[in-house]
């Protein structure tokens, strides 16, 4: 098979191989192979847009394997644009590689609010009774038995994006994000059913027209000005492309209201004014960085500051390394997602085996299948600025 | 039997000895383990094999050897001389999923680690111990163990600590005849020739190593790392002269010029003084009282010689960044040009100042760019020609600058490479500074390890058939693909 | 001159005939004698050129280490070889085994940075470079450190100098070996009896003198600037639990220093073979210091 993959010339040629990348790369680390690299996948689409190579078996699986994390971007001290080479080289290979069963099916649940609704009331149930093993599933060991329940407010100031699937199997997230609001006095209301799912699995497995279509739904469900706080590092990172997927003004303006809810919360002078004079508890937290917050929005540092009044952060010795949720990634690979995911064990224990927070459900539901426990920042927030306690 | 059914017969063996899944022949990866990480247009591997214990290597080797194949050891491919490039469709033998550390003596200050293991990853390993292992190639975070053996590797701290040879004490190799010997041993007493002293920089051209014992340095005291700044590249060059000259040996002296900093300020936002014409990095360590006694020294003496400013760090953060800046050198300069050329040539330390002269001299009669970003402290140049390898002609005249840079190098009493070997690259200059007869001196040691000439041939020594079109840079590398 | 000495040297090695290098005949037996039929010469004499700003010597082999030791401490440098002060710039390479400071100042492999030798064919062949940091080509300078003049008789060479320290002293104290190692940073030699460890520390004063007042306060005495035990010469490997029969045990480097000869090393058949091949190639008619064996030398 031979086709091009319309890459842009310039950020293929600005790699030049140094290898710096290697090391966090989560599925070199795993596999110490250049073909699961990001040097060898940028070697790769050299090799197919030149002609030297067809778009091989190999190609493919190579390709499919990137979780997108986009840690090499972050690592590479050229600035080669990883992230625009894979995506667009997904984009093209979706129409030609065979995408699982499993993925397809999840991916068209997440666009169908209902049957995603409906389907996990059903799961909920099973797993209550133990009809469900709890690892079995990509899915949260205890899926809530009824979706969040939020009140809004008349005159709000912020927009909460409740999104698809956490919504339905993470809603005490979203519930202590509000409690947050509420203990500073910010009106809030939320995205809810009607803007959906904002499109950044799709996207990331390649399915780019999906994206834009689930783009251009969000966009004009929230048609207010108001700022939109995001609590999924994924989704809050998609959002702030929109602008640069859809390229019209109408999207660049939404992209620049969204916010990750810990960066805006630092920000903010009524959460500044209410902050407690001395750190209020003694208790050790490892921030475990969701790589869409830490490698795209890189707004991981806002964590650390947004929960320092409270909690001791530890930091991971693996400098951001991926957990391999990767947003789809965990359920179209998840042999590798596995070998990832036991590095990162590895490293949560170095680091004392404490409480861990991420910013990102795909990050605590892969995590906690393994056994982490597990927290959302704004939910330890919330327990300690006298919210509810989330956690169960 | 052509070549191509020896292939598959050689292809089974492989799978049947080490398992199929540890042997690869695609195009995808004949395509990646093709190259390394210097500017070579790939080479051909034959097939990909990824053993993962030493007996795995033994049979790859014996493999070959029934094929009359060669082979060519490779580590992470961050090569810079095209030591990694296989030749004449050989076994390409990736060690890199051999990265086990093994074990780790705190009394006899010595750990065996496997050659995969990743340089950094052993310094990391041993945080908290009191101990590191002390070559620091700018590679570090990538590179492997057996990489830095087969190269000799140095990095900024062999100033005072020596390269890679200094802190090996033992190695397991498997010859290219397939017999397994273990040379040196851990006490670094062997008696007998040094035959681990000539196997570290062999460039895998002696066989491949498959355990390593390394020697672990005891951490200093006291660390104190200065950030120096000059409005001339040659008051700088003059003060790393004047510092040595002064007899003190710092841990590290650095030099970066102005693009150079500029790239990487631009990376990790440190505070480099983008508008100095080159800064010196010069790090000094041990005990607390003749660090400072150091330090103090350093200051005036870079005072007396035109230095601007001088920065000293005042956190391990801070001087982790400023490391981290020049460590990330090399990498960045795409930000500039998607294509980059260098030589490593080591000069005297007293002509630092001449020989950097004529280096931006050439560079400006060829209309290039050059940054250069060395190790100054032990004279070893690293003059990065930084050109967009689609312009035409272009290639003609950075291979031209390059090769008066050596030449200006070799006239001024230095040699042709300090810590990146000669590869594929430089054995062209190799007659420059030997003797017919000192390479014939040198072959004899190849021939005593290696009759058959199978373990990484074309490497290192002028002589012997040329490697395919990859023996010159000529071709248009790697970036130019598209 | 100095190309003339070279000159001479390489005429009177000549091209046949079993021939041997003779120096301060310090070391003389180290892995055997030569032949009876080994022609004697001598290596050429003097100090080429010495630059203290770029910390590197060019000698010829025949100068003592007493003359360049001397020339060096005129500019408070020295070198990192061993022996006794008659003993030759290339005696001591040749026999290549380190000192009791090796902690601090390295290792004699890494000293040695230029070779010119004559091959066993009479030529002159130039090995390693000026630099102090070198891997362009083989480093045969590492093959010919330790290689009793079997592979190649050395002419000149260029040597790593280093700074001396600006103070050194000599403590005595009862801690034993494991604990002793760790009192302070980077002593340059730490010694055993048995009984009591002897510390040599060097360094800037001001830093000796608070290592000093560390280990005085654990019973330690200072002993001055000479290492207070006399070492026996013969080397031994020592094992940790081995009976030290009156020897001296340098701790850092796990060598038993006695008054009796060693037994032969061990060595494998690997090693053995390689080694010998490599000599075979160097000198395929066994004339360069035939009746000697590096494999037969201490450790």
């Amino acid at each position: 098979m031979n086709t091009s993959l319309n890459l842009d010339k310039d950020h293929l040629t600005a790699c030049i191989s140094c290898g710096l990348c290697l090391p966090h790369c989560p599925t070199y680390q795993v596999t110490q192979d250049e073909s699961r690299s990001p040097r060898g996948r940028i070697s790769l689409m050299r090799g197919v847009e030149n002609g030297l190579m067809p778009l091989s078996k190999e190609v493919v699986e190579s390709m499919d394997t990137c979780v997108q994390c986009l840690g090499c971007e972050t690592a590479c001290p050229s600035g080669v644009q990883y992230g625009e080479l894979i995506a667009q080289t997904r984009e093209v290979l979706s129409d030609h590689r065979k995408v699982s069963f499993r993925l397809r099916v999840g991916l068209w649940i997440l666009l169908h609010m209902r049957v995603l609704l409906v389907g996990s009331r059903v799961l909920a149930v099973l797993q209550r009774l133990r009809l469900v093993p709890t690892k079995a599933l990509p899915v949260p060991s205890r899926i809530p038995l009824r979706g969040g329940r939020y009140v809004e407010h008349d005159d709000p100031e912020v927009i909460l994006f409740t999104g698809c699937v956490m919504d339905v199997w993470l809603s005490q997230v979203h519930e202590a994000a509000l409690s947050v609001l509420d203990s500073i006095g910010i009106r809030y209301m939320i995205s809810g059913n009607q803007s959906g799912c904002c499109g950044a699995l799709h996207s990331h497995a390649g399915f780019r027209s999906t994206a834009k279509n689930q783009a251009l739904q969000v966009i004009s469900a929230l048609p207010t000005d108001l700022p939109i706080l995001v609590d999924s590092a994924g989704c809050g990172a998609v959002l702030k492309e929109y602008g640069s997927l859809l390229g019209t003004q109408e999207a660049k303006f939404f992209s620049s209201r969204v916010y990750d809810i810990h960066e805006w919360l630092i920000n903010d002078s009524k959460w500044q004014e209410s902050l407690p004079p001395r750190r209020l508890g003694s208790r050790k937290v490892i921030v475990q960085d969701p790589c869409h917050l830490r490698h795209v929005q890189k707004a991981h540092g806002s964590v650390r500051e947004l929960l320092t009044p409270f909690v001791d952060c530890l930091e991971l010795d693996d400098e951001g390394l991926c957990c391999g949720a990767g947003g789809a990634f965990s359920v179209d690979q998840p042999e590798l997602a596995k070998e990832i995911r036991d590095e990162k064990l590895k490293s949560i224990q170095r680091a004392g085996g404490h409480l861990v927070v991420s910013a990102n459900p795909g990050c605590m539901i892969h995590l906690e299948s393994a056994g982490v426990e597990i927290l959302h920042p704004i939910q330890v927030v919330a327990e300690y600025i006298g919210g509810r306690d989330d956690h169960e | 039997m052509n070549r191509s059914r020896q292939g598959d017969q050689l292809f089974r063996e492989l799978c049947r000895d080490i398992g199929a899944d540890r042997v690869h022949r695609d195009g995808a990866s004949q395509l990646l383990y093709s190259r390394d990480g210097s500017a070579f247009p790939g080479g051909i591997p034959g097939v990909v094999c990824f053993p993962e214990t030493t007996q795995h290597v033994v049979d790859c080797i014996k493999a070959a050897n029934r094929h009359d194949r060669s082979f060519v050891p490779r580590g992470a491919g961050t090569g810079l001389a095209g030591g990694a490039v296989p030749c004449d469709a050989p076994l390409v033998i990736s060690t890199t999923k051999m990265n086990s550390i093994l074990e780790v003596n705190y009394e006899k200050r010595f750990a065996w680690v496997e050659p995969g293991v990743v340089n950094l990853d052993l310094t990391k390993s041993l945080t908290g111990t009191g101990f590191h292992f002390a070559p620091d190639p700018s590679s570090q975070q990538s590179c492997t163990i057996g990489g830095n053996v087969a190269n000799n590797s140095g990095g900024p701290h062999c100033l005072a600590y020596g390269v890679t040879n200094a802190h090996i004490l033992a190695i397991e190799v498997v010859l290219p005849d397939g017999t397994l010997v273990e040379l040196g041993d851990v006490d670094g007493h062997a008696s007998g020739y040094d035959l681990r002293g000539v196997f570290v920089g062999g460039e895998g051209t002696l066989g491949i190593a498959t355990r390593i014992a390394v020697k672990l340095t005891p951490d200093p005291p006291e660390i104190c790392t200065l950030l120096l700044d000059f409005m001339d590249v040659a008051d700088a060059a003059k003060t790393v002269s004047a510092i040595i000259a002064s007899g003190i040996v710092p841990a590290a002296i650095e030099m970066m010029d102005k693009r150079i900093v500029n790239v990487v300020e631009e990376f990790v936002k440190v505070g480099y003084p983008t508008d100095a014409a080159a800064v010196l990095i010069i790090e000094v360590d041990g005990l607390p009282k003749g660090v400072k006694i150091e330090v103090e020294r350093i200051q005036s003496i870079s005072l007396e010689h035109g230095a601007r400013s001088v920065r000293v760090a005042s956190s391990d953060e801070e001087r982790e960044q400023i490391w981290k800046g020049r460590k990330s050198a090399f990498g960045a300069v795409a930000q500039i040009q998607p294509g980059y050329y260098l030589h490593d040539t080591v000069i005297p330390r007293t002509k630092l100042v001449e020989v950097l002269e004529a280096v931006y001299e050439i560079a400006n009669r060829y209309e290039l760019i050059v940054m250069n970003v060395f190790h100054a402290g032990d004279g070893n140049l690293h003059p990065l020609l930084v050109f967009d390898p689609q312009v035409p002609g272009i290639m003609e005249r950075v291979l031209a600058a390059g090769e008066e840079i050596v030449q200006v190098s070799l006239d001024a009493g230095g040699v042709l490479s300090g810590e990146h070997g000669i590869g594929l690259e430089k054995k062209r200059f190799m007659e420059k500074l030997f003797s017919e007869e000192d390479l014939a001196a040198q072959k004899l040691l190849k021939d005593a390890f290696d009759p058959d000439g199978r373990a990484n041939p074309f490497k290192v020594l002028p002589s012997g058939a040329s490697c395919g079109e990859v023996n010159h840079l000529n071709q248009l590398p790697d970036g130019a693909w598209v | 001159m100095g190309m003339n000495d070279l000159e001479d040297f390489r005429e009177s090695v000549g091209e046949s005939g079993p021939v041997a290098v003779v120096g301060g005949r310090t070391h003389w037996t180290v892995g055997g004698n030569p032949t009876d039929d080994t022609r004697l010469v001598s290596a050429p004499v003097g100090i080429d050129s010495f630059d203290p700003s770029e910390m590197t010597v060019s000698v010829k082999a025949g100068t003592t280490l007493k003359d360049l030791n001397e020339e060096l401490s005129r500019y408070r440098q020295e070198v990192c070889l061993e022996g006794s002060s008659e003993t030759t710039v290339g005696g001591a390479l040749m026999i290549g085994t380190d000192g009791i400071r090796r902690n601090l100042i390295g290792s004699v492999r890494e000293t040695l940075l230029q070779a010119e030798y004559v091959d066993a064919k009479g030529k002159l062949i130039k090995a390693g470079g000026p630099t102090v940091k070198n891997v362009t080509g083989y480093d045969l300078c590492r093959l010919l450190v330790g290689s009793l003049g079997t592979l190649g008789l050395v002419g000149r060479v260029i040597l790593r100098t280093r700074p001396q320290s600006e103070k050194s002293v000599w403590l005595q104290g009862g801690l034993q070996p494991e604990e002793a190692r760790h009192v302070c940073f980077q002593p340059s030699s730490l010694l055993w009896n048995g009984k009591e460890t002897f510390i040599q520390l060097e360094g800037y004063g001001i830093d000796v003198d608070s290592e000093v007042l560390k280990l005085k306060n654990l019973g330690y005495e200072e002993m001055g600037t000479k290492c207070p035990i006399s070492i026996p010469r013969f080397r031994h490997k020592f094992v940790n639990g081995m009976c030290l029969d009156g020897g001296i045990v340098d701790v850092y480097s796990s060598i038993l220093y006695k008054s009796t000869e060693a037994a032969e090393p061990q060595h494998s058949n690997e090693v053995v073979r390689l080694g010998n091949k490599v000599r075979t190639m160097f000198d395929p008619s066994g004339r360069l210091n035939p009746g000697r064996d590096p494999y037969r030398a201490g450790p």
